[in-house]
């Protein structure tokens, strides 16, 4: 076989896969939109949930689930930049900047579940805050602290030599530097990492699911230890009543719901991401 | 005045300047000039310690500046870099106004009032004769002006905190002949007020700016020939350059 003949094989093979790849996701794209779409009623957004779910619509799960991500954010947010300008600005070893990286994918890798488990006999048991949304929020935010903290090393590692060097150069001292030159001209590339800490904390569903969500019989929650509503838990219990076809039919428009929740921050995330790279290259 | 006292300087086993000792007269320019690699960028960086972060750097002996020996434990090394500035082959400018780049420094390092800024702000960029040029813009964006316009801005950045050493890594390197020539004059005219060290490949431009010419060489300095001396001698200027 020639070179050329090889060649043609592996791009062929590459497409393939490439095409696999893509139809899956156009798959599931079209199967929430045909099933999830006609559930989608006038106010299917903006109005309360009735009938065990089987009517109305999915505003208060929505707002739950906003609720714990934004909660788990702003509470892993912190701990994430700290960590990460520990990492590139105050840390001189190269050997320990290395093993730190490999704890957080390590720490990514870990199965959900456990998270939720750990976090739930920490948090709910040990700290006595129970199965309520502010557990949730805290199991939430460590289980997204690897993603974010990942994405916000990215874009502080892909800042520019100079502009440090710039810094440096005029006599700033290292805090000076974080607050001057490193966070203004990061500033994209966290709420990049930012928006994609919450698509991971959108898409989690078996950590919260016993610790920190309710499917009925609260609205917002009105102290730090009600549980609330959340479009996971909804889909899963309407999901479960295979009887009702009204339950199904919500189950997909809920379901379509979270997908463009996801879908909507992970758009940001890539169109903010594309201004930062076109920025650097400037 | 600059003192190396057998200064040696290397990036684990490799030893880039070695045994170095020289001195540098004060309100001069020295221009350093050595093949690529030769350890010119690392003889300027070290100068305001821009090295001290890279994992397997390590020194050995002494730099004095004005007396003091600049790696002492107990020197600030902030104070430091605002007293010795560097300024880079490429002209680095941050995304914001042609203002906020002048007194970017000067807002933290210095305990000069807000007040006094915009006269800080044209006092340096008449300075490095950009004032004229710029006066009408001050809040248009730096990254708005052209290489040569960026470069003068960077260095009336680092005059704004008042250093009295200026590095130059090559500066003109990315500019045209005209903002070559600006810069060059500008230099010139700075050495009165500041001890200036010129990194350059230009042998030419070395001998028409500077008071003194060295050659890195295998990690020492030696003096250039003068012109005078190359004319009478040719060969002197490859001796000094290529051969051991």
């Amino acid at each position: 076989m020639t070179a050329i003949t090889i060649e043609k094989v592996v791009r062929v093979f590459i497409a393939g896969i490439t095409f696999i790849i893509i139809g899956l996701l156009v798959s599931i794209f079209s199967i929430m939109f045909i099933k999830g779409f006609p559930a989608f009623h006038d106010d299917f957004l903006f109005a309360e949930s009735k009938d065990f779910g089987r009517a109305g619509g999915v505003f208060y799960q929505s707002a739950g689930t906003l609720i714990l991500m934004t909660t788990a954010v702003l509470l892993s947010l912190p701990v994430a930049l700290g960590s990460v300008l520990f990492q590139t600005e105050y840390l001189a070893s190269g050997k320990f900047k290395t093993l730190l990286t490999q704890l957080t994918y390590l720490l990514n890798a870990t199965p959900t579940i456990l998270f939720g488990l750990v976090g739930y006999l920490f948090f709910g048991v040990y700290l006595d805050t129970g199965v309520s949304w502010v557990t949730g929020s805290m199991i939430l935010a460590v289980m997204i602290l690897p993603t974010l903290q990942v994405s916000l090393r990215e874009a502080v590692e892909a800042l520019p030599q100079k502009y440090r060097e710039a810094g440096m150069a005029l006599g700033l001292s290292r805090s000076s530097q974080i607050r001057r030159v490193i966070l203004p001209q990061c500033f994209y590339g966290i709420v990049t990492g930012v928006l994609l800490g919450l698509a991971r904390a959108a898409g989690e569903t078996a950590a919260i699911m016993f610790t920190a969500t309710t499917f009925s019989g609260i609205q917002f929650p009105q102290s730090f230890s009600d549980p609330v509503p959340t479009l996971q838990t909804h889909i899963l219990i309407l999901a479960q009543e295979a009887a009702h076809p009204e339950s199904i039919a919500q189950a997909w428009g809920s379901g379509l719901v979270l997908l463009g929740l996801v879908f909507i921050l992970t758009l940001m995330a890539w169109l903010i991401r594309t201004r930062v790279v076109m920025e650097s290259e400037l | 005045m600059i003192q190396f006292k057998n200064f040696t300087a290397a990036f684990g086993e490799r030893e880039v300047l070695k045994s170095m000792t020289c001195n540098l007269t004060g309100n001069s320019i020295t221009a350093i000039i050595g093949v690529s690699g030769s350890g010119k960028t690392t003889l300027l960086r070290v100068l305001c310690r821009m090295n001290d972060r890279i994992e397997n750097f390590h020194i050995k002996g002494n730099i004095l500046i004005g007396g003091k020996d600049i790696f002492r434990p107990d020197n600030n090394v902030y104070s430091l870099r605002r007293k010795v500035g560097m300024i880079f082959q490429k002209p680095c400018v941050f995304p914001i106004s042609i203002f906020d780049n002048v007194v970017f420094g000067v807002r933290e390092v210095t305990k000069i009032p807000k007040k006094d800024y915009p006269d800080l702000a044209e006092k340096v960029l008449r300075e490095v004769f950009l004032w004229e040029e710029v006066k009408d813009r001050l809040n248009e964006k730096a990254t708005t002006l052209s290489q040569g316009q960026q470069q003068r801005l960077t260095l009336a950045r680092t005059l704004a905190v008042g250093p009295d050493v200026l590095l130059m890594d090559e500066p003109t390197s990315s500019l045209d002949p005209e903002s070559t020539a600006a810069i060059e004059k500008l230099v010139i005219s700075l050495k009165n007020r500041h001890t200036i060290l010129w990194v350059t490949h230009q042998h030419d431009q070395a001998h028409s700016i500077a008071d003194r010419v060295l050659v890195l060489k295998e990690g020492q300095v030696v003096d250039l020939p003068a012109p005078i001396e190359r004319q009478e001698n040719p060969s002197s200027l490859e001796d000094v350059l290529y051969n051991s």
